[in-house]
């Protein structure tokens, strides 16, 4: 995916003489309403993201308070404390060696996991003629939807043992008790990533073979390859900035995700970078926890620059000339059933088994036994549950309404402004004079990205916990909830934003320009309506995610602002199974209502707001 | 050398209800450049990736000299990677991924050739089409007309005996077209191959093929030399698709000149049809003599084209093209007197098939 580096289309500035006068170009430069609007968006995110960032990396080699005596110096001063003690102390091996590698170890088998699975259904969808493969193609992205801690939860309701709490586990109560590798620990965390993530690759996978000419297959056949070498020789090296892209955004995923570390790690004692990290925060060790985060960022950094190294080499496959007729339907013949057959089964795996699982465990007295009598409403419905606390059923109960009231109108607002300034940053981009301004914009906009979800609360709670200058302390507002959603979001809705605009073209509006219409009006009625399905993928996008966010909200949140991901943790922690698995499914069915409706109202899709 | 020979090939696209192509019986022989001629969506591509085993045929039967690559009847399909044939695509189809030796040297490869034979193979393709200094560049470092040479040389690296063009010029510009053109004829005569050309540009088809085959609606109209084709159009949709400007079309019943002159005519003729360098302009009263054809129109307009001229005329009700070599010595609005040769005239029946008269200038 081209984070960072968006092809441009075509330029739109010219190679300005020499002779013309400095002041004249400063007065042409500053009066283009882009100019000004860059230098509000610089300012805005140098304070929503930058500053963060830079608090962040400044807290590993900054004596923090309380930690004085420890590092021999005075609380603010520069220090090694805190990298000799990750890196090279008698405790690195517990904090940092363990979870880098188990870190490694599970974000890499399970990306390649999720290629080997999504590849070959990307190209049943996209180039055959698989039964229902447009339903499919919606119905197998729904993974992506969902939290993949969702996934954790399904896991331990059916795998779960004695070494944690709450109720029994279904396989338990049917008289086996799993062992514990299955249980917790690499193996169910990187099965589930490998369900969360699958959808990613078949998202870009089959974009990028929608865009491939069925030329290409067909001129390797004319030359007498047969089907093996044509895969290996044209269609996946063809497909490799595609892969990589998917690969790199599943990396970044892979080593921020919290949750389904924290539900299937923690019981079996497998520690990865994200919950040591969740760890030292809870220890207010911030300077490890520093650390361990720029650690994270850094790992961020590297799949980058591998991902911009290839990208650089894939703007060659970009730019062939000739038209192409539209992608020809290979017929699957007698394969067709066994095709469907696997289809439906991963359907089945990644959607159905999970979800299934959670909506039944929220109707059953007792796990795992399916008789009548022991199914029932009360966990959503009841009064005076036989529990200490949260005794009444999840859609009767005052906190979950007030969690999910919270959820959306704080990511919805969150989003709505996520979607209008990546679009305000596509303008800058694209039509700025000053190209520095709109480079500055993309870097700054896309840092997040690097930086872990908890990490960047981290650096939120430090920064904004007490009052600075004008601005009032954020902690415990839903302020400071909505300020780092929309920083979060902005790699994604920036970069939509610019592929939006270079899309529309400027003819649209100088049009407008010519015939007197003034910038605040363009946009108004020429720039937003055109790009209103762009608006609204970039809008989605931030929503869903938002929505099943945790890592991020997790230490940011407080019971005044509960959110409804939040809220099952706290259920979790206390062992209410029932309810949290009831709130999970809640939080599905606003995600899943949400893209749906967005979609039916604009016309858009996830696939644009990727910018597979 | 091989022959190619299709007997009654139909393809009917699945959710389609009227067949791409119909009936087609046709033979190609070896070492011809034949050329499938004929407006989009005739079937002409269609049939193009049949013979190369991309598309399967809902009937008939497709031999390339002693196989039988296709046969619907007997359920025998031999796969496009084992037919030995060599395709040029419209878009060119190269890879994006490979330099121009890669792509070249992809059928070598793949045919296990060894070393020194592949090499040899790549060198001696890019030398014929003059493209080797650009052997070690990417495909989108190229230009339109080098991306088509790499295609061909490509195709031509695998040494096939049959060379199938999909409308390979049609995304060039006006002046490599002419260049290419004369380049596919050098190609012909060097290698000798069987060349089968699809286009829907008919100055390509004429001046390139030894034979054309028109097409319309799934099936062959005419099949014949490029003069036989325009001279002797076989019904009225070859005579109106061959020539540019078209050819002036005269129903029964819409000029009162042209219908006079009709009646010496078997009644069976419904229309006659008129090339525009047929339509002679003067400028002084001439005596229709017998059997001469006069038609007194008006010049609507006058377009010069650098070497000839295109006049517009007109009867009142309808637009006619004439065209000239010498500068027209008439003005706009001018009523023209026209001459045509009776010789020169096309008819065609009610339903369209030509009418061969057997004493016209009697």
């Amino acid at each position: 995916m081209a984070l960072i580096t968006p092809k441009r289309e075509r330029s739109t500035r010219q190679v300005r003489p020499q002779t013309q006068g400095l002041a004249y170009r400063t007065k042409v430069n500053f009066r283009h309403p882009a100019t000004l609007i860059g230098i509000l968006l610089i300012l805005l995110f140098g304070y929503l993201i930058v500053a963060p960032v830079i608090s962040l990396l400044m807290g590993a080699v900054q004596v923090g308070f309380g930690d004085e005596a420890k590092a021999g110096a005075g609380a603010g001063e520069l220090t090694s404390y805190y990298l000799a003690r990750v890196f090279s102390s008698p405790v690195s091996e517990i904090i940092f060696y363990t979870p880098l590698r188990n870190t490694l170890l599970i974000s890499l088998c399970s990306i390649a996991l999720a290629l080997m699975s999504g590849v070959p259904v990307a190209w049943l969808l996209a180039r055959t003629d698989l039964p229902a493969r447009r339903w499919f193609s919606s119905a197998l992205i729904v993974p992506y939807m969902l939290p993949a801690w969702t996934f954790a939860l399904a896991w331990t309701t059916i795998f779960k043992n004695r070494s944690s709490a709450g109720q029994l586990g279904w396989l338990e109560s049917l008289g086996w008790e799993p062992p514990n590798w299955l249980a917790y620990g690499p193996l169910p965390i990187i099965v589930i990533f490998c369900l969360h993530f699958t959808p990613f690759v078949i998202l870009l996978v089959t974009n990028a073979m929608r865009n491939l000419p069925s030329e290409l297959d067909e001129a390797a056949k004319m030359a007498g390859a047969t089907a093996a070498e044509r895969w290996r020789r044209i269609t996946l090296p063809l497909l490799r900035p595609a892969l990589l892209s998917a690969a790199t955004l599943m990396f970044a995923k892979a080593v921020g995700e919290f949750g389904v570390a924290y539900v299937l790690g923690l019981p079996a004692g497998f520690q990865v970078l994200s919950t040591t990290l969740h760890q030292s925060i809870s220890t207010q060790q911030s300077g490890v926890a520093a650390v361990i985060a720029a650690v994270m960022v850094v790992l961020g950094g590297i799949s980058l620059l591998i991902d911009i190294r290839f990208l650089r080499e894939a703007k060659r496959f970009m730019t062939v000339s000739g038209k192409s007729l539209a992608a020809r339907v290979v017929p699957l013949a007698r394969f067709k059933v066994l095709a469907f057959t696997l289809v439906a089964a991963l359907f089945t795996i990644s959607v159905v088994l999970p979800l299934g699982t959670l909506v039944l465990s929220t109707v059953m007295r007792v796990p795992g036994h399916f008789a009548l009598s022991n199914f029932t409403l009360d966990y959503w419905v009841g009064h005076n549950l036989p529990t200490v606390g949260f005794n009444r059923g999840v859609l009767v109960s005052p906190e979950t309404w007030h969690a999910a009231w919270n959820t959306l109108w704080m990511v919805g607002l969150a989003a709505i402004c996520t979607g209008l300034l990546g679009l305000l940053v596509g303008y800058v981009v694209v039509r700025s004079p000053l190209r520095q301004l709109g480079t500055a914009l993309r870097v700054i906009t896309f840092m997040p990205y690097l930086v872990p979800g908890l990490a960047f609360a981290v650096a939120y709670l430090s920064l904004f916990a007490v009052p600075r200058g004008p601005i009032p302390a954020l902690y415990g507002t839903a302020t400071i909830l909505i300020l780092i959603m929309i920083a979060d979001e902005m790699p994604f809705a920036s970069r939509a934003g610019v592929s939006a605009m270079m899309q529309l073209g400027q003819e649209a509006e100088e049009a407008a320009q010519s015939l007197g219409a003034r910038f605040t009006r363009r946009m108004r009625t020429v720039i937003i309506p055109m790009l209103r399905g762009s608006v609204a993928s970039a809008t989605l996008l931030p929503f869903v995610s938002g929505v099943q966010g945790l890592s991020l909200v997790i230490i940011l949140a407080t019971p005044g602002t509960q959110l409804m991901t939040t809220l099952s943790m706290t259920l979790i922690d206390f062992g209410y199974t029932h309810a949290a698995n009831a709130v999970v499914v809640l939080i599905c069915a606003i995600a899943l209502f949400g893209t749906w409706a967005t979609q039916r109202l604009f016309r858009s899709n996830l696939a644009d707001g990727l910018g597979g | 050398m091989a022959q190619i020979t299709l007997s009654a090939l139909s393809k009917t696209y699945p959710g389609s209800r009227t067949p791409s192509v119909q009936g087609l019986d046709l033979e190609i022989e070896p070492g011809e450049f034949l050329c499938l001629l004929g407006p989009s969506g005739c079937g002409k591509s269609t049939t193009l990736r049949m013979i190369a085993g991309l598309e399967n045929p809902s009937s008939g039967r497709i031999v390339i000299g002693d196989r039988v690559v296709d046969d619907v009847s007997s359920g025998r399909c031999i796969p496009a990677e084992q037919r030995g044939l060599g395709l040029v695509f419209q878009n060119y189809a190269l890879w994006p991924h490979l330099s121009v030796r890669e792509n070249v040297c992809f059928a070598p490869r793949v045919q296990k050739l060894p070393k020194a034979e592949r090499e040899l193979r790549v060198q001696q393709a890019l030398d014929t089409l003059a493209i080797a200094e650009l052997a070690d560049r990417y495909p989108s470092a190229l230009s339109g007309g080098q991306q088509q040479r790499v295609a061909i040389a490509r195709t031509l690296a695998a040494r096939p005996e049959v060379l199938l063009l999909d409308e390979p010029l049609s995304n060039l510009d006006a002046r490599l077209r002419l260049e290419m053109r004369a380049e596919f004829q050098r190609l012909h005569r060097q290698t000798g191959n069987t060349m089968l050309f699809v286009t829907h540009d008919q100055f390509e088809a004429m001046t390139l093929a030894t034979r054309i085959v028109v097409m319309n609606r799934g099936q062959i109209q005419q099949v014949g030399t490029p003069m036989e084709i325009y001279n002797a159009p076989a019904n009225r949709f070859v005579a109106e698709f061959m020539g540019n400007p078209p050819i002036n079309i005269f129903e029964r019943g819409q000029n009162a000149q042209a219908d006079a002159w009709l009646e010496h005519i078997d009644p069976h003729v419904a229309t006659l049809g008129i090339r525009p360098e047929d339509l002679q302009l003067t400028s002084e009263v001439h005596r229709p003599g017998s059997g001469q054809l006069t038609l007194d129109l008006r010049v609507s307009a006058l377009l010069p084209t650098g070497g000839s001229w295109i006049v517009e005329l007109n009867d009142g009700a309808r637009r006619y093209f004439a065209t000239t070599q010498r500068c027209p010595q008439v003005v706009q609005g001018q009523l023209v007197p026209v001459l045509v040769a009776p010789q020169a005239v096309h008819l065609f029946t009610g339903s369209g098939v030509r009418y061969e008269r057997m004493e016209v200038a009697a």
